[in-house]
Formats: structure tokens, sequence, C-alpha cells
């Protein structure tokens, strides 16, 4: 069979198409159509041709066979040491014979590059930190990820969120008007203790655009109070986009670039509009990486940078509490052992390690931080990243991964683990949801609002006895 | 023969050799594309140099990075190796002299005992490094027969020019011979395997410093830990 119903090389562009596709529970239909979905080898030739280049091909060519990466990878670890989940060979065996065979390859290699891009690699790049070369198979995965996307080999759910943003503009089906009710309800709610609180919609020249992960409008609503708080508290001129608010982006992980380039020229065309003299992006790591490090790359800004200066979230928050307009309550310090997650996206591939620590450095009495080993730069992947986490198909293995995490946690002792990423948070409650280990996971959001001085005129005003 | 092989052979070697990285290097840069690598190599130039040099210089240290430091042993016998190939062949009197009667060129050579000592080393870590490559189920699965044929090609001339220089085995034309034809086999090698990392290890640690220089921090203020 060429193409399957569901299971084919056209992403989802329509409304419809996405409901039917949502329909096939669990992807049932999907994957059995995929046993059969031919190879487009021309069409592969030539996306190798016009792809694979130095850096690529030089890897692929260049390494040593000398398994130093083997170590350096969570999913090696945690999988008994498997030879077969030595990065080396994981990228050889798909990517490297794909590219050697000229893309010459059929249905079952597809099939099984497919469970090994999602499901042995979160794209984390820690093996880049340890090959002697620089090859860094987590950018390679990447690379095979959206040559398996193009002919078809996706995961489901990650076809679907793909789907999303080309429909949406949104990981999730959050439209602008869900979007705007949403900030409008969240005010107003917040408004009763917070007077004077707003959520300024599409406001021209601020100082700040906010924007965040669908996620919040969707499930979270509270995170985005609570942003909205810590603005308020800090005095700060800011104000969310009515479109183009959405910052995440599954087709990253799906390895549609064609539908990464949509949505973060969304993104930024709000950018434009508003004029803001700052972004600020919510708590997660993927979605900086995809609007911050990758997204002026898909949108074509020769310099690399987003048309506006755009900071995560932690590099607001330690600005706000550096400078003093947030101030917080020394007694109200965290005093149990607590931990850090660093996410990866910002982390090693953004070099914010220190500002999380001097975060921590305010909210935390001293001597009761506790790093987790190795750390930074070097940390592992909580064990859901790169969309392992939304993956049903996967879910043992992503469950699997999580004990490296859990194993880093426990050797901290401590009982609290600030994550101020989306998907290390999921990743998080999940393996505390599979192993009970008794812990506690939070973004930095809630714990700094209860912490925080409330300045005398914003506190509320007493109820007239 | 021998005249062949010291004359227009070693020529030729030498041509190959040099011209043939000198293509590997143009055409790693040719093929860098910012858009496909996704990183702005001359948008921010300055930053990238600085995170190439950064990256190649920890890496280039016998333990400068977490890397190395993580694997004590196989970073003593990769750095014995390494030292070995490069200096015995550029500072061996044997070679300075060859460069003073045929050249007239003043060449600075090492001491034939530390010579000795650097090669034996060598050898002794390519034994080891093949020990590993059999013992290590995550080096066994990823090693080829490629992998030892590239060892044999690399060690063959420091094995003949041993033996030449101590005449071991009496027959010291043969090893000469052996010698001179084995370091010509393993100069051409150079530029079509993998053992054209004498150049590509340089461009390929230096890109991912870049990567990391100019998109992952770089500008940001922080120093990747390497």
């Amino acid at each position: 069979m060429p193409e399957g119903k569901f299971c084919n090389r056209t992403p989802v562009n329509t409304q419809e198409a996405l409901e039917a596709l949502l329909g096939d529970k669990g992807g049932k239909q999907y994957y059995a159509e995929m046993e059969e979905l031919d190879v487009d080898k021309e069409k592969l030739a030539a996306s190798i041709k016009n792809t694979c280049k130095s850096r690529t091909g030089t890897w692929l060519e260049i390494c040593a066979h000398c398994g130093l990466c083997a170590d350096s990878c969570f999913l090696y670890q945690c999988n008994n040491r498997d030879p077969k989940q030595v990065p080396a060979y994981k990228i050889q065996t798909t990517l490297g014979e794909m590219v050697k065979r000229n893309g010459d390859v059929d249905n079952a290699f597809m099939r099984h590059a497919m469970e090994v891009a999602w499901s042995q690699c979160t794209c984390c790049n820690r093996c880049g930190q340890y090959c002697p070369y620089g090859i860094d198979m987590g950018v390679m995965f990447s690379y095979l990820r959206g040559l398996l996307h193009s002919q078809g080999f996706v995961p489901w759910e990650l076809k679907i969120g793909a789907g999303m943003h080309r429909v949406f503009k949104a990981q999730m089906n959050v439209t602008d008007e869900d979007w705007t009710e949403t900030c409008d309800w969240m005010a107003e709610e917040a408004q009763d203790e917070w007077p004077g609180l707003e959520i300024p919609i599409d406001k021209q020249d601020a100082d700040i655009m906010y924007t965040v992960n669908a996620r919040e409008p969707k499930h979270y609503p509270e995170d985005i109070s609570e942003a909205a708080i810590l603005f308020h508290v800090a005095g700060e001129n800011w104000t969310v986009p009515s479109s183009g608010w959405e910052q995440t982006s599954l087709a990253m992980f799906a390895g549609d670039w064609e539908a990464c380039t949509m949505q973060v020229k969304h993104v930024y065309a709000a950018i434009e509009r508003l004029n803001p003299k700052r972004c600020v992006g919510t708590e997660c790591g993927h979605a900086h990486r995809a609007t911050v490090i990758e997204g002026p790359y898909w949108a074509g800004r020769p310099d690399g940078l987003p048309p506006k200066p755009y900071l995560h979230y932690v590099e607001w928050l330690a600005e706000a509490l550096r400078t003093g307009k947030i101030k917080i309550d020394p007694t109200k310090r965290i005093k149990q052992l607590v931990t850090l997650q660093d996410s990866c996206n910002y982390i090693r591939n953004y070099g914010l390690k220190e500002i999380t620590r001097e975060i921590i450095s305010y909210i935390v009495e001293p001597g009761y931080f506790v790093e987790m080993s190795p750390n930074k730069e070097h940390n592992y992947c909580c064990g859901g990243g790169g969309g392992f986490n939304g993956i049903g198909r996967f879910r043992p293995q992503r469950n699997r991964a999580l004990m490296v995490k859990r194993d880093q946690i426990l050797a901290t002792g401590a009982k609290l683990v600030i994550a101020p990423c989306h998907n290390c948070w999921d990743a998080i409650r999940d393996l505390e949801e599979e192993f009970k280990i008794g812990i506690k996971w939070s973004f930095l959001k809630p714990l700094v609002i209860s912490m925080m001085e409330i300045p005398e005129h914003l506190q509320p005003k007493e109820e007239e006895e | 023969m021998y005249a062949l092989l010291t004359g227009p052979m070693l020529w030729l070697t030498f041509a190959v050799f040099i011209g043939g990285l000198a293509w590997r290097v143009y055409s790693y840069f040719k093929g860098l594309d910012w858009k496909l690598d996704r990183v702005a190599y001359a948008a921010h130039r300055d930053f990238g140099i600085r995170g190439a040099v950064r990256s190649i210089g920890a890496w280039i240290m016998p333990f400068g990075s977490h890397g190395w430091r993580a694997k004590p042993i196989f970073t003593t016998l990769f750095f014995c190796f390494h030292i070995g190939i490069v200096i015995v062949p550029i500072f061996l009197a044997g070679h300075a002299v060859i460069l003073k009667t045929r050249f007239g060129i003043s060449w600075p050579a090492i001491p034939m005992v530390l010579a000795d000592v650097l090669t034996i080393l060598m050898l002794a870590a390519a034994v080891g490094i093949v020990i590993r490559r059999i013992a290590l189920p995550e080096v066994r699965i990823v090693t080829s027969l490629y992998d030892y044929l590239l060892l044999v090609i690399t060690v063959a001339p420091f094995v003949t020019g041993f033996m030449a220089v101590h005449q071991i085995g009496a027959d010291y034309e043969f090893w000469l011979l052996a010698h001179i034809l084995t370091a010509e086999i393993m100069l051409l090698a150079v530029p079509f395997t993998k053992l054209f990392h004498v150049v590509g290890f340089f461009l390929s640690r230096g890109q991912l410093g870049m990567d990391y220089g100019i998109k992952r921090g770089g500008m940001k203020g922080t120093n990747m830990a390497w």
C-alpha cells in the first residue's frame, strides 16, 4: 500500500483531518497502516543530497568507534548498559545506514529508525559533550526525525501535535479566543486578592511581551495568573499578544520543520505587531529552544536571534529578584532540602546554569540547597524530553528512562525538586507516580509567590468592619 | 626500489597527503551552512572563534575535558598513542639527518632514548586500544574490521621503524624499505580514510565549539564547561 488514510507523507493541515486522526484512538489504524507505508526513495535520496552536508557528513564519517559516548547517554545507563543503546551505534545503524544507502531503505528499516529516533534519544545533546570529535548525536537524531517525518514515519501523537500547530498555531486545540478568554478569566479571579491586577492583551510598546505554553490555558490556567501576579508585584509594563502567544513547538519534536517555521513566524509577527522592548517566555525548556534558540533559524534570520531580546522566565525572575522588583521575605525562604532540575534545552543548550542558581540563592535558606550530580550543563535529561513524555507507544521505555532522574533525586536526599520546565515538571511528576519516592515538585512561580513581600500599595484593602 | 620509494613516490605521497588534507579543510568549510546547521557563523564570528578555541583546547589537553577525566585509562592510552605518533616522526634524529643531508635544513631532534620511549608507549597503547575494543561490549558493538585495518596502517611504520633503528632481526635493508613503504601507505591513507581526523578533529571539535559559542550559551556570558 503506498500511503494510508492516516499514516502518510502529508502533514495535517485542516481541522477535519486533525479530528479524524484524533478519532483513531491510540493510533491503532495509524500504526497498522505504517506497516504498509512505502518509502519514497527518490524523495529521501533528494532530501539527503540537499541537507546532509559538511557537518553531518563529517560526523557520520569521522566517528572513531571509541565508545566514549556510551556512558554519557542516560538511556544506555538505565537500560542495563545495553550496547544497542550506545549513541554511536544508534545513529550509525539508522541515519548512518540511510545516508550510506542513499535512501534505498525499506519499510521495516524506517519503522526501526522511528523507534530509535523517538524512544532511544531525547535529543538532550549530552553525548556531544563527551565525544572527542564533538559529534552531537542529539542534533543528528533531530535531523533524522525530519527525514522520517517527511516520509510519514512519525509517532501518532507527534503527527497530531505538529498538525495542531499547523491548524491552531498552538500545540493543543486552544484558539486565540480561548486564550484571551482564559486571560480575562484569570485576571478577574486574581483581582479579588490583587486589586488592580491586569492581564493586558495586545498592548503596544510594552516593556515585556509574555508568551506561554498552550498547556497553560488548556490545563493549568493558574500558571498564567501566577505570572500575572509576579509581573504585577514587580510593577512591570507588560502584555500578552492575542495571537502568537504560544511559544512551544511539538513540531520540533516531530521533525516537521515547515510547521516549526510557521509557528515561530507567528510569534515573531506578534512581536513586530506589538513592538515590546523585550519578550519573556514561561518556565518551559523546549518552548525556549523552539522560539529563541532554533526559531530564528527556521524564520531565516541571519543573525540567529529573535526580533527582540527574548528571555527565559528564569532570566526575568533572576533580574527581578536581583534588582529588588520582587523582594523575598527571608523568614519564608525554603527551609527543607531542595534540589534543582537543569533543563537540557536552556541549561546545556543555552548556558543559563548560573541564572537558576542565582534564583536559588534568593529563595532557599543557605545550607538547604543540594545539587544533583552531575549537574548544570552535564545534567541528565529528566527522562521525558524530546517528545518522549507524550508518545503512548513508547511509554514503557519512557518510564524506564525516568530511573536515572529518580536515582539522581534520591541521592540528593531532597524531597522538593524545583523544575522550571514544563517537560521536566511532567517527567518528575510521572516518576513520582511510577516509583513513589515521596517527593514534591514545583515551578518557580508558586514558590516565589508564597514567599515574596507584598508592597503596601498592592495589598488588598481591608474589608470595612 | 629504495630510489623509487625515496624519490618520486615520496614526493607523490607528500603531494597527496597535503593536497588531500587541504581539500578536506576546504570542502568542510565550503559545506558549512548556517541555515542547515542553524548556527549563525558569519554574524557572530568572534563568539564562534572563541567557542572553537575553547572547545579544541579542552579536548587537545590530556584530562582537559569532563570526557577525558571520566575515562582515565582510555585517556592515558589515547594520549600515549597520539603523542608518539606526532612527536616521533617529526622530531626523530634520523629524520632530521635526512632533512639536513638532502635539503640542508636544520631541524630540531629529540634524544634517541625519548624517541624509543615514546614509540614503545605508543605501541603499548595500540595494544591496549585493541584489547579495549574487544573487551568492552559498548566498544565492540561499534567496531568493524575497518577500525583494525586503520590501526594496522597506523602502527606499521612505527613497528618497522623501530626494528630498523635497532637492527632487530639483522636485515636492516628490509626493515628500512618496509618502514618507508608503510609510512607512505599511512600518509596516503590519511586524506581518504578516517585518519583525515588529523585535520578533521580540529574542524569538527571547532564546529561544535562555534555552535556553543554562538547559539548555545556563548553569547549569554557563560562558558560551556567542556
